[in-house]
């Protein structure tokens, strides 16, 4: 059958050519950043163009890159991280993993989003996430939700899914203590759904089903909306917790000179504004963004010691709001 | 007793040795890792620390549980949904027979995710239905019905397939012996033809439970927020959500894997108590009767099937590509192409992704083809001891969740002794494929070869053929229909697997599924429909051609 030896040729031609552009590992820089995708290839791109650096990007959620730095801490591979969790640089330095290098552009970085081995790049802050079209009155503040015209109206990220939601938690319970969790029973009662991560959240509030999400994170939510989606973010005025990006660079990298030159680009005027294009605030305080920055939003402390007990908060968490 | 054909001992230790490599030591790592928490970083310190943690938990009883529930239900469910019509495929001359097996096969190119997401924004308050007809039907399916529901509508195609294929083969023949004989035709059918299509029945049935039990996406999209957890989603916590806990994350695995030998050694006792020969070499011709007046109710089964099945998630998906924003809902104003024009605009990586997923997945459907052919005469025929721990071996993947092995596949080939590694190098996604689908060709082509007669392979022996001319000439030949469907299927879950490719996927490259969940996660969710689309269409298509090519007869 001469014409399947064709199909046969064809598929074994497409096979090598697309096996055949593996990789060459040289000195190219190795970059795992969690996302947005669409930051991390203009990034990659604007510091490619500016250095003539080759970076190897890996993309993907804040999990995932975590999960893959774990499995290969033997024969580690990425020289810069960009994660959207805090709490894992926080984790990464103190076993050691880190390198020392605060980058000259940080200067107007806030002191507080700076530290030794990482720096915030952006944050994000949660929010009360609303659907502009639906029947309920727009919220202003979290207590707000506990008028019982919310009932089955509210959506929530689950905090053992999604860092920022945990770090939303433990803000509200660090400022109200027994208050943020009285105000979870309530909502609880009122038939708040806990969906998944924070795209799961925000999801039925798109389609209609629910109105607000409670804890929503605001870059997300401004994409959407610039989208077209007849959504709006409110960050209430009594305060709200923000969820700082860091960078990094792992303490074994071959690169040191390139890897630091990349998170000075990011950390650069161009890169900061490429930060804001997606609807983060720019972690540097002399970057405009087209949304609320940090100065304007009041922001909650979290203490550290109720930030610490995962296990605790992940639990209470868990009883307040499952089995009803 | 048979005497030990030349050159079997080759194919078995080439079989054994392939299985190791791709199978063996991925879980052999994973174990190390369940056992010693710090095999990551090279240390063997604390040993079972892990196990001391994980298993008192009280929680592990429920994933447990919930996890055997979800496969067990999953298992019944394909069998009353999917068995009659796989039956009536068999026994009745059904009009545009083949067509109704290419729409049947088009579940497999939906992704599960893309599915449970489809069915969401179809059926949830707000939903599609609720826009069009004021009802949703989220109480359901945010419940483990709801789960259930949607896992057996993504996999009535193995037991549909199982069932038209092994009843066709069997029911001709051995059921007319049995008509002759003086058997009621109900009584030929459960006296008979039933206990010998048992084995490719069980065989595909074993790969739903273990496909039930394996699965994420749909568990995780739609019963978390009911507070069902299965033991899939609480690897998923574990190794995705941080703080990460990979020795954790390994004991689970471990659970799982030995819930899914446990299920396997259940099929294999099935299996193997009789002989059952049902191909032995003597021509048949399937007998097919004509369904006559019952034409509309068997035309009505399978168009319920394939709506619920395939037309409605397949609209859910479409739908969503097409409208510009989800708040928009379905009105005139908000239909529109944008999401397609963005997944084709130059640049956007999606036809690249698209690429790179079509050659890695026609790679793995060849390898995992051959391997699987010679694996399985190996487990089947070879007289040889330890062919039940190949076949073993060969099914293990399909219980591993993808999460699993992609940490599994890192472990062994990021370690710095390797002098070259497929690790960090597209051939690391051709490795985790054929790892992962290498079940599919075993169980299939093992399926054909128990219903075909050694004496036929006696019988070329007799005549002068090698062991390898009549692997070609003989075996080949009678297991390939059974194989060229495993084949489809390996290609049609390839194009689209998820999980271990967002681990595995060398920096700076994409596939199909990793650039759709970015979509979802990052972009929009139309436009990650709006390639999926495509990509369902691009494999229908391809598999259309190649269905067009086995004409005649039955595709499977």
């Amino acid at each position: 059958m001469p014409s399947s030896n064709r199909a046969a040729t064809v598929m074994t031609l497409t096979l090598v050519s697309v096996l055949g552009v593996s990789t060459a590992h040289g000195q190219e820089l190795t970059v795992y950043s969690s996302g947005p995708g669409e930051l991390a290839n203009n990034l990659v791109s604007g510091f490619e163009e500016e250095t003539g650096v080759d970076v190897n990007l890996f993309q993907s959620t804040t999990g995932d890159v975590m999960s893959r730095l774990e499995a290969e801490r033997v024969n580690p591979q990425a020289d810069v991280i960009i994660s959207a969790s805090w709490d894992s640089a926080a984790d990464l330095e103190a076993e050691g993993r880190l390198l020392d290098y605060t980058s000259s552009n940080a200067e107007s970085v806030p002191d507080f989003l700076v530290n030794d081995t990482y720096t915030a790049q952006g944050v994000a802050a949660l929010s009360l996430a609303y659907n502009t079209q639906s029947d309920v009155p727009r919220p202003s503040e979290w207590e707000d939700l506990r008028d019982p015209v919310y009932t089955d109206q509210v959506s929530m990220p689950d905090p053992a899914q999604s860092g920022s939601a945990y770090d939303f938690v433990a803000g509200l319970v660090s400022d109200r203590g027994e208050d943020a969790w009285a105000l979870l029973d309530v909502l609880a009662d009122q038939g708040l759904i806990v969906p998944g991560a924070n795209r799961a959240a925000l999801n039925p509030v798109l389609q209609g089903g629910r109105s607000v999400v409670f804890g929503a994170v605001d870059y997300i939510a401004l994409g959407q909306a610039a989208r077209g989606e007849s959504v709006e973010v409110i960050h209430p005025d009594s305060g709200t917790v923000i969820a700082p990006r860091p960078i990094m660079i792992q303490a074994d990298t071959d690169q040191p000179d390139q890897a630091k030159s990349f998170v000075d680009f990011v950390l650069s005027e161009t890169g900061q504004r490429m930060v804001a294009d997606v609807f983060l605030m720019p972690a540097r305080a002399d970057i405009p963004a087209d949304r609320a920055t940090i100065d304007e939003l009041t922001v909650i402390e979290t203490k550290d010691d109720v930030a610490a007990d995962r296990e605790a908060l992940l639990g209470r968490f868990k009883e307040v709001t499952e089995g009803r | 007793m048979r005497r030990r054909p030349e050159g079997s001992h080759v194919l078995v230790a080439a079989s054994a040795v392939g299985l190791i490599l791709l199978v063996g030591l991925p879980l052999l790592f994973l174990l190390l890792q369940a056992v010693f928490p710090g095999f990551n970083e090279g240390s063997f310190d604390q040993p079972f620390q892990a196990f001391r943690e994980t298993l008192p938990d009280p929680a592990l009883a429920e994933l447990t549980g919930n996890t055997l529930l979800l496969g067990l239900a999953v298992v019944l469910g394909t069998l009353v949904v999917a068995g009659p019509v796989g039956l009536l495929r068999a026994v009745y001359r059904i009009p545009a027979a083949t067509t109704w097996d290419v729409i049947f096969l088009v579940p497999f190119m939906i992704p599960p995710y893309i599915a449970a997401m489809a069915w969401m924004m179809t059926l949830q308050p707000g939903g599609y239905l609720e826009q069009l007809t004021g009802v949703h039907a989220g109480g359901f399916l945010f419940s483990v019905g709801g789960v259930v529901f949607v896992m057996i509508l993504n996999l009535f195609p193995l037991t549909y397939f199982a069932v038209s294929r092994t009843v066709a083969a069997v029911g001709g023949r051995q059921g007319a012996v049995a008509r002759v004989c003086g058997a009621s035709p109900w009584r030929a059918f459960v006296r008979v033809t039933l206990p010998l299509c048992l084995p490719g029945i069980a065989a595909a049935q074993l790969l739903v439970f273990v496909l039930s039990i394996e699965e994420f996406g749909t568990p995780a999209t739609l019963a978390s927020r009911s507070g069902f957890h299965v033991l899939v989603t609480g690897i998923h916590e574990r190794f995705a959500d941080w703080p990460i806990d990979i020795p954790g994350a390994a004991v689970l695995s471990t659970v799982l894997v030995v819930l899914a030998i446990a299920a396997y050694g259940l099929q294999h006792w099935l299996v193997t108590r009789r002989d059952r020969v049902t191909v032995t070499g003597k021509p048949v011709q399937p007998q097919q009767a004509e369904p006559g007046r019952w034409r509309p109710a068997v035309l009505a089964a399978f168009g319920m099937l394939a709506f619920a099945g395939v037309v409605l998630p397949l609209t859910g998906m479409v739908v969503t590509a097409l409208t510009r924003t989800v708040s928009g809902g379905l009105t005139p104003g908000n239909l529109a192409l944008d999401h397609f024009r963005a997944a084709l605009e130059p640049g956007s990586g999606a036809l690249t992704a698209l690429l790179n997923s079509l050659g890695l997945a026609t790679g793995t459907a060849l390898v995992t083809a051959v391997a699987g052919m010679v694996i399985a005469w190996c487990v089947v025929r070879a007289p040889v001891r330890g062919r039940t721990l190949l076949d073993a071996l060969a099914v293990l993947p399909n219980a591993i969740p993808g999460i699993v092995v992609a940490v599994g596949l890192v472990l062994v080939w990021n370690q710095p002794w390797w002098p070259i590694t497929v690790y960090n190098t597209p051939l690391i996604l051709l490795v985790a494929y054929c790892c992962l689908l290498i079940p599919y060709p075993v169980r299939y082509a093992a399926a054909g070869l128990r219903q075909t007669s050694v004496s036929l392979e006696q019988a070329a022996r007799v005549a002068g053929a090698g062991p390898m001319r009549i692997l070609v000439r003989v075996v080949l030949p009678l297991v390939l229909p059974s194989v060229l469907v495993a084949m489809l299927l390996v290609f049609a879950v390839a194009t689209r697997e998820l999980v271990a490719s967002l681990i595995l996927t060398p920096p700076g490259m994409h596939t199909v599924a990793t650039y759709i969940f970015r979509q979802f996660e990052q972009g929009s969710v139309g436009e990650g429909m709006a390639l999926s689309t495509i990509a369902v269409a691009v494999t229908t298509g391809l598999l259309l051609l190649v269905a067009r090519r086995l004409r005649g007869g039955m595709l499977v």
